[in-house]
């Protein structure tokens, strides 16, 4: 983990990238629409939600592609630690770096699209829990796609990241709207729960098929 | 009595150490309809190497990834000796593996590439510098990015050094090497065979050390 969290810092694009990509995306939007306050206010869930899901999976090939390039992922498999906890500590790794500056720019983000204050907290609650079940999405599609474009995973992990978008979404709009949005939030952390195990034993799986 | 048993007792204890480490039976291979290799049949002995010799494609990469466990048999049983002195069909000791690739970072220091192999928290400093030493390398603060082909080959080497493990399995390990680190490595592993380790290693010919050779 130590070794990971070095080179990441060390590359500074991994993290940068999606953060200036997310504030990029964050900003067109108003100088497309209009700086109309209720217009951009109304679409602020399914902007930020777009922009979070779209930055988190630009930093995705980073996760298994340089370890399989260099050798690193043959130590993975040939440790006697289980594989699957390995693959839940890169996708930690890839979160940190990744979804947790996000969650710093959402709340320019929250400035920019208008957003009431009384909803940041349940932006930031489900981009958390969001974010991390795209990182796991993400480490599955990059398993999946090793060795070839990073388009692929992209084409992989978008269709399945659906659910997260409507459930993300859904979150702020409650929030905005003064209405409960714990179920919302329930519903995520049970996808999470059920994701953590289930799609890091997926991932392994994929990751074994690269070596046929 | 007590010291016929005494000589039992001695002679059990050197015959359980010569149990192989790892006993390969029948183990076969096919890709596209044609046998890389068919019916081996090899054991690997405490503190003995293994040479697989075999010309480009022959199958000797994708025999270590089958005995790692990275791949999957067409037929055949592998075989590795526990705590217990019984063989079961899975691993229950750590293996160190080195593949064409090296698993070396360009954004770690030479410490850091050699440090951050070991799992243990109580990282030994001094142990490392050992390491790199021994391996002819003289900056532990040097980029790998900075580092030439067979540097970075020597901080590969010097990972071999800091934990004990019953078997290497190392690919090529002699390929793109000068006289100065081929003999290092013949070195090395001799003092490792002296600990009991063994090498299992591929080539496209013998290369020098005490081996067993199997050619496919």
């Amino acid at each position: 983990m130590k070794r990971d969290l070095l080179i990441a810092f060390r590359r500074s694009a991994t993290y940068i990238t999606p953060l200036i990509f997310f504030l990029i995306v964050i900003t067109f939007f108003p100088l497309a629409l209009g700086p109309e306050q209720k217009l951009l206010s109304s679409l602020a869930p399914g902007i930020i939600w777009i922009a979070a899901l779209l930055a988190s999976l630009l930093a995705v090939e980073t996760i298994f592609n340089e370890d399989f390039r260099d050798g690193t992922l043959d130590s993975f498999f040939i440790s006697l630690e289980p594989t699957f906890i390995l693959v839940f500590v890169k996708v930690f790794i890839h979160w940190l770096i990744t979804g947790l500056p996000l969650l710093l720019a959402s709340c320019v983000a929250a400035l920019v699209l208008y957003l009431p204050f009384d909803s940041v907290s349940a932006m930031i609650l489900s981009l958390i829990l969001g974010t991390f079940f795209m990182s796991l999405l993400g480490a599955l599609g990059a398993a999946l796609s090793l060795g070839k474009s990073a388009i692929l995973s992209a084409v992989i992990v978008l269709p399945f990241s659906i659910p997260t978008l409507l459930m993300g979404t859904s979150v702020i709009a409650s929030a905005i709207n003064n209405q409960d949005y714990t179920g919302f939030l329930m519903i995520m952390g049970g996808m999470l729960a059920i994701g953590i195990p289930a799609i890091c034993l997926l991932t392994v799986e994929a990751l074994l098929l690269s070596y046929d | 009595m007590s010291l016929r048993f005494s000589y039992v007792k001695l002679f059990g204890k050197i015959a359980l150490s010569m149990l192989p480490y790892l006993k390969v039976e029948n183990l076969s291979c096919f890709r596209s309809d044609k046998a890389l290799f068919r019916d081996l049949k090899f054991d690997v002995l405490p503190g003995q190497n293994l040479e697989i010799l075999g010309s480009n494609g022959s199958g000797k990469t994708t025999l270590l990834r089958i005995l790692l466990g990275l791949l999957k048999p067409d037929a055949g049983s592998i075989f590795w000796l526990d705590d217990q002195q019984n063989y079961n069909n899975y691993r229950t000791f750590s293996c160190f593996y080195q593949g064409h690739q090296l698993a070396v970072k360009n954004l770690l220091t030479v410490a850091e590439n050699i440090q951050m192999t070991k799992a243990s928290k109580n990282i030994d400093i001094e142990a490392i510098s050992k390491c790199i030493s021994r391996v002819g390398l003289i900056d532990p603060d040097e980029y790998a990015s900075n580092l030439s082909v067979g540097q970075r080959k020597r901080i590969s080497i010097a990972r071999w050094l800091l934990d004990f493990h019953k078997i290497y399995f190392i690919d090529e390990p002699f390929s793109a090497l000068d006289d100065e680190a081929t003999q290092l490595i013949q070195d090395l592993i001799l003092d490792l065979n002296s600990k009991g380790s063994s090498f299992v290693i591929t080539g496209h010919r013998p290369s020098g050390i005490e081996a067993t050779h199997i050619n496919i």
